[in-house]
């Protein structure tokens, strides 16, 4: 199984996306050896057949009238697997993802039990086997969600709501990246679907739901004091702090998410803190400046507070 | 053919005649027998054609730039006191006389109280920011700070009409050169110390600066304000009036100036109320601009200014002269500067009246 690619599905959606790819490419082998082989006759062959071959009855007959029905045929089909993914979400226990696509990260929001809204960013759970609708839109440029193993790709547009119908039969892990231009970083905007069996997912989102944890130790007490005192909760939310910025990723659980930057480092207490002096570096032309303010004591003191957020 | 014949011997000879000219030049340069003494000055036809070339190149280049509006007290009293500290040793001024030794320069420095007139302000304000090669006139400082050359010449501008206590008001503010006990200028210098006085522009307990395009220092926290006279001195952070200022303070005394300004009590605002336009940017901030609050106030890190009670023309020009910065310098530049850039001319000026009426 491999983390993304459109030829391995792990749900419904893009196992349909794999039938269609897998008759397409069967299908177009198929033609392109009837053509070659023709072509081979009408050059090398035997006078009869070159002369059938030759005849009017054949040119329309493979000409015309074998595309028309083919390519109708696939029509149709095309339109069916299309249909089925975009459509309507009438499952009424569907699991409601938003995500909004930022300059170079994803906005994520669930909504809890008692239908409040939860942020996140930059890694999706979902439960198996359940039916996710992605809400799907962009405040800056038009960006395309698109994880490969799940279904097919959606471009998120500013001013505009699409949705995304999805399902995946498999827990595990699935990468997924920004699949429109977007500007410098759109190579590292990239995200991680983790499925879970429902129970865990649903334990998941009650601890997701949660304020921060408090600081562990000395050290994360030192980098809350920091965060807060040197601006990044202008630019961050921690919820259950007074860093209510909606400008960058909600933190809240940044510890517990498996990456930082948009999938681009596993999220550890080194990588956070390299990424909070040498941002720019890590993932050039990203939004948040370098804060070389910082002693190094004083940085481990932050990455020690971020990473404390589980 | 007769012809190809004539232009390539005419060719030959110019090439001749020019590397001729050359090797005079250069014998010339290496035998030593040019004077270039400044005490000999320049052959009167020498002087006409340098002074007609200057002229023109002065025209020439300042033809393209636009001067904006420089009748505001504001930009007077900010150039009065860099006049003192960068031109008047050199050019005197109302009620000083041209210092001896820069007199004998070649050219002397001119009165300008007689050759101003000469000049319009775009004229003017290209040979305060570039200079003029070959005479004693230097370039200001930096070439990013087009704002603190146009106080040069705002008050360049009144400086003909100016008598000695006019100008003494301007230039010296609240600060006194003397007099002083003959013992006391005997072991400390005259009055040439107290031209380097920050309180000349940045006033002094209870006394606010003379110019609302100075900062109010009146308790910035110290680290932040001795990082800033660092990054002066460095040529971090350009200002042709704060790098020669700060360049000359010893390490101690710069400590000792921040430790002082810290140590003030932060001057009273003026407005009765604070002004309502700039708050919500100020303390929420929006989609795309972090509050500037979360740094900016009390329980911030002393390395980031206090803006509460801020002089509102030196916010805006601060946010504008980080908005034209060509690129971040310093640690707190690369932070504020993405920032600044993003602001629109209305929010710079909301958010600095803001501030400027906010009690600090």
């Amino acid at each position: 199984m491999s983390a993304q690619s459109v030829l391995s599905p792990m749900g419904p959606d893009a196992a349909r996306i794999a039938d269609l790819a897998t008759i397409l490419f069967v299908g177009a082998a198929v033609v392109f050896t009837i053509v070659a082989a023709s072509l081979w006759l009408a050059i090398r062959g035997p006078s009869s057949i070159r002369r059938a071959l030759a005849e009017n009855r054949f040119v329309a007959a493979a000409g015309i009238g074998f595309p028309v029905v083919t390519l109708s045929l696939l029509l149709a089909y095309g339109l069916w697997v299309m249909r089925s993914a975009n459509g309507p979400a009438d499952a009424s226990n569907a699991v409601r993802i938003g995500i909004v696509g930022e300059q170079w990260w994803w906005r994520v929001s669930y909504r809890g039990a008692e239908g409040q809204r939860i942020e996140s960013a930059n890694e999706i759970r979902i439960p198996v086997g359940r039916e996710v609708v992605f809400i799907l839109t962009s405040t800056d440029v038009i960006h395309s969600f698109w994880v490969p193993n799940l279904g097919g790709k959606v471009d998120m547009i500013p001013g505009r709501t699409n949705t995304l119908r999805l399902r995946a039969d498999r827990a595990g892990v699935y990468r997924g990246q920004c699949a429109e231009y977007c500007g410098g970083a759109h190579a590292l905007m990239a995200l991680e679907v983790v499925a879970l069996p429902e129970a865990e997912f649903e334990a998941w989102l009650l601890a997701e739901a949660d304020e921060a944890k408090a600081p562990a130790d000395d050290a994360a007490w030192h980098g809350q004091r920091l965060f807060l005192a040197g601006g990044c909760g202008s630019c961050h939310a921690v919820r259950g702090t007074t860093a209510v910025g909606m400008v960058g990723p909600d933190l809240t659980h940044v510890g517990s998410r498996r990456s930082i930057a948009a999938a681009t480092l596993p999220t550890s207490r080194q990588n956070i803190a390299r990424f909070i002096v040498d941002g720019q570096h890590l993932k050039p032309g990203n939004g948040m400046p370098p804060f070389r303010i910082f002693a190094p004591a004083e940085v481990d003191a932050l990455a020690a507070y971020l990473a404390g957020l589980e | 053919m007769r012809r190809r014949i004539g232009l390539g011997r005419a060719l030959t000879w110019a090439a001749a005649l020019a590397l001729a000219g050359l090797g005079f030049v250069a014998l010339a340069a290496w035998s030593g027998i040019y004077n270039v003494a400044a005490s000999r000055g320049h052959w009167l036809v020498t002087d006409r054609l340098l002074r007609f070339g200057m002229e023109n190149s002065v025209e020439t280049h300042a033809s393209a730039i636009a001067a904006p509006k420089l009748d505001d007290p504001d930009l007077v009293r900010l150039g009065a006191g860099h006049f003192l500290t960068g031109c008047a040793s050199c050019h005197g001024a109302p009620g000083t006389p041209t210092d001896v030794v820069a007199q004998h320069m070649l050219p002397p420095p001119p009165d300008l109280k007689e050759r101003l007139s000469q000049w319009t302000d775009p004229e003017l304000f290209w040979i305060v920011k570039n200079g003029i090669k070959y005479t004693g006139m230097p370039a200001w400082p930096t070439q990013e700070r087009d704002d603190e050359v146009w106080t040069i010449v705002a008050f360049l501008r009144l400086l003909p009409s100016l008598e000695a206590d006019g100008y003494r008001a301007l230039a010296w503010g609240d600060v006194s050169d003397g007099p002083r006990a003959g013992a006391e200028i005997a072991l400390a210098g005259g009055g040439a110390g107290a031209v380097a006085a920050c309180a000349r522009c940045h006033g002094s307990e209870g006394k606010a600066p003379t110019s609302a395009l100075v900062p109010r220092l009146h308790g910035q926290p110290a680290e932040m304000l001795l990082q800033a006279l660092r990054d002066f001195a460095e040529g971090e952070r350009h200002s042709g009036i704060m790098q020669p200022v700060a360049a000359a303070l010893t390490e101690r005394a710069a400590i000792d100036v921040a430790a002082y300004y810290a140590g003030l009590a932060p001057l009273p605002v003026r407005a009765d109320a604070p002004a309502e336009t700039g708050r919500a940017l100020a303390t929420a901030g929006n989609a795309g601009i972090p509050a500037c609050q979360s740094c900016h106030d009390r329980d911030a890190l002393s390395i980031y200014p206090r803006l509460a009670g801020q002089n509102a023309p030196y916010i805006a020009a601060r946010l504008h002269a980080m908005q034209q910065a060509q690129r971040a310098r310093t640690p707190t530049q690369d932070i504020m500067i993405p920032i600044a850039r993003r602001l629109t001319d209305r929010q710079i000026a909301d958010l600095a009246a803001y501030f400027a009426s906010l009690p600090p």
